[in-house]
């Protein structure tokens, strides 16, 4: 069921969840968030990718007006931040680093005191947010007797009372085991995709952010490097073309056939066979194979290279630049071969 | 336990954002409850608070009428008005004062202390008004315990009288009135202090060290003249409804009304001022 966003969704998806111009947050000479843009669109699942160290937890941290940024201009479901960060807040859920509780208080009670303070509404919303996380049994257990999942689930619960339109999970899966996760992964995508809610979610797990996200942007050393669709993240944006792995019966003749062929782009041998760079769209990797297969090549497979954001993320952040000097990794040699 | 819902819709009731009974009334209510149900179950602040109010005076109890049934002749009985003034002495400057300390100091610094004090930030709720609502529940926890102390005091009063006067009902109200006065002053300057300072223990210890040593030192050293008009435990003490010596651990200065008053309110907008400003101010 789609939640009630009082008319915000309907202003149409150009209306960014968050959108940040130029934001930089200095500690004394040391930039940790350097004039980052980000446009994170309505009713989807954006992640905030990037290895520990990067600055994702404070420019969480300046878009909740937890801390101000150095320069910069913010804005959250359309308000500005933090000029109106009370009404930009009202509909906003966040978990921000691990989520803390009132040891001595049970789950139900921690929220009993969260949804005092956003208001008469999110009392009733109590319940029904306890049960969506599993937690409607345990309710009145006290949290120092909670596992670090059932905190995670119980900070979700919080964020729920808040009937987000946008939720902010910093890390959300952290300490979750993999059927906690795979539920936790459940969840998001309902609420981005049944609910119409937006989830920015920051992670140093490429595997999760690719199995959760629509959008994402990669962020190092405080700064974003590429943000995008995720498909075409991995591919490398919008000039990336579209790979072939092709399986030859003789690689010779086919490297010869597909030379100065309109349909190739580059064509190299590998591991496989042929790696076969597409001129044109994906549709055209049944003519190379019709060619090749009129040449007299027997070609044994064709299968489009599935670009992962793994690759993509090692080829843009700065561990790469550290590592490839010396010695080239996986991801690395399987891109090259 | 049950499994996440991932298909279970959230429900949305009032959200345009106030519900039935939204006004601001209601909230500062319903803030005002949630951080008295906080103080309700910090079991080991409240268990030290009841034994610093109560404890007291139930052991002067126990003393004096012990003392008075093995020797009627040289100690009087336990209750009567002037028992009375004693242990008023040890609720609303001794004792009463510490345990409403510990319950101002629980107030300002338990949901930092938590760590929980980011997610309420993040509500978008006023940094001011959610260290507003911690000064009347911290006072209604505060009078709670020494209103049980002082309950105490007036039964023993009463059931160990013997043949003694007992206090008027006019001594009675404005002794609790005077406790009240007492014991909520130093509540509310310590919900200020701890937020300012945001360390429990620090605060616990500063707190203390003020009220029953460097106060009462200060209060002592007569060459501060008129200065130590401006000590709390004196602008306090000018409203005391029993007689307080000039000298001594309870020494009273004398002052006029209007001066004590406005010690104790520049006393509550210096603490409390400084506790809003730095709640407002410190990085969550």
């Amino acid at each position: 069921m789609p939640i009630d966003d009082g008319g915000a969704l309907s202003q149409g998806p150009a209306l960014a969840a968050v959108e940040t111009r130029g934001v930089t947050k200095r500690f004394g000479a040391r930039a940790a968030i350097d004039g980052v843009d980000l446009h994170v669109p309505r009713g989807s699942a954006f992640g905030f990718l990037g290895p520990n160290g990067a600055g994702k937890t404070t420019m969480i941290r300046m878009l909740l007006g937890l801390t101000h940024a150095s320069a910069g201009s913010m804005s959250v479901l359309g308000r500005p931040v933090p000029a109106q960060r009370a009404e930009a807040l009202r509909r906003v859920g966040a978990i921000v680093e691990e989520p803390r509780f009132h040891p001595n208080l049970s789950g139900r009670e921690n929220l009993r005191i969260v949804a005092a303070v956003r208001g008469p509404e999110a009392q009733a919303r109590i319940a029904p947010a306890l049960a969506r996380v599993g937690l409607a049994e345990r309710a009145d257990e006290k949290v120092k007797k909670y596992s670090l999942g059932m905190r995670q689930r119980l900070g979700v619960a919080r964020c729920l009372l808040a009937d987000p339109l946008l939720l902010i999970l910093d890390e959300p899966t952290n300490g979750l085991d993999p059927g906690g996760i795979q539920e936790f992964r459940e969840m998001i995508r309902a609420m981005v995709e049944q609910e119409n809610r937006t989830v920015f979610l920051s992670s140093h797990l490429l595997d999760e952010v690719e199995k959760i996200c629509d959008h994402a942007a990669i962020v190092d050393r405080g700064k974003v490097i590429a943000q995008g669709p995720i498909a075409e993240l991995a591919r490398g944006g919008d000039g990336a073309r579209d790979e072939l792995i092709v399986g030859v019966d003789d690689v010779e003749l086919a490297l010869g056939t597909l030379e100065g062929s309109e349909l190739v782009h580059e064509a190299r041998r590998s591991d496989e066979g042929l790696r076969v760079v597409l001129a044109g769209d994906p549709s055209s990797a049944a003519q190379v194979n019709a060619s090749l297969v009129r040449a007299g090549v027997g070609v044994t497979r064709l299968e489009p290279v599935r670009h992962s954001l793994e690759q993509r993320f090692l080829e843009v952040t700065s561990r790469l630049e550290g590592a490839a000097p010396e010695r080239p990794t996986a991801a690395q040699e399987k891109v090259r071969a | 336990m049950s499994a996440i819902s991932p298909a279970a819709p959230t429900p949305t009731p009032a959200s345009t954002g106030r519900g039935a009974d939204g006004s601001p009334v209601t909230l500062a209510a319903q803030m005002f409850g949630a951080d008295f149900l906080k103080l309700r179950k910090k079991r080991g602040t409240l268990i030290w608070a009841l034994v610093l109010a109560l404890g007291p005076v139930l052991i002067f109890f126990v003393v004096t009428v012990i003392q008075h049934a093995s020797n009627p002749q040289r100690y009087g009985p336990a209750g009567g008005v002037s028992n009375f003034h004693d242990g008023m002495r040890v609720i609303a400057l001794l004792f009463g004062p510490l345990a409403a300390l510990l319950i101002g100091v629980e107030a300002g610094t338990g949901d930092a202390s938590a760590g929980v004090f980011r997610d309420l930030v993040v509500t978008g709720r006023s940094r001011v008004a959610l260290f507003a609502s911690r000064v009347p529940a911290a006072l209604a926890m505060c009078f709670s315990i020494v209103g049980a102390a002082y309950a105490l005091l007036l039964l023993g009063t009463f059931v160990f009288a013997g043949g003694l006067p007992t206090p008027e009902g006019s001594l009675i109200l404005n002794g609790l009135g005077f406790m009240l006065l007492s014991t909520g002053m130093l509540c509310a300057v310590s919900v200020g202090f701890a937020a300012l300072t945001t360390s429990k223990p620090g605060a616990i210890i500063a707190l203390i060290a003020w009220q029953i040593v460097a106060s009462p030192v200060l209060a002592n050293i007569e060459s501060l003249g008129s200065a130590r008009k401006g000590l709390l435990s004196q602008a306090v003490s000018h409203y005391s409804p029993i007689h307080l010596p000039e000298s001594g651990h309870n020494a009273a200065i004398t002052m006029s009304g209007g001066l004590a008053f406005i010690v104790l309110v520049a006393w509550l907008v210096v603490f409390l001022g400084l506790g809003a400003w730095r709640t407002r101010t410190m990085d969550a």
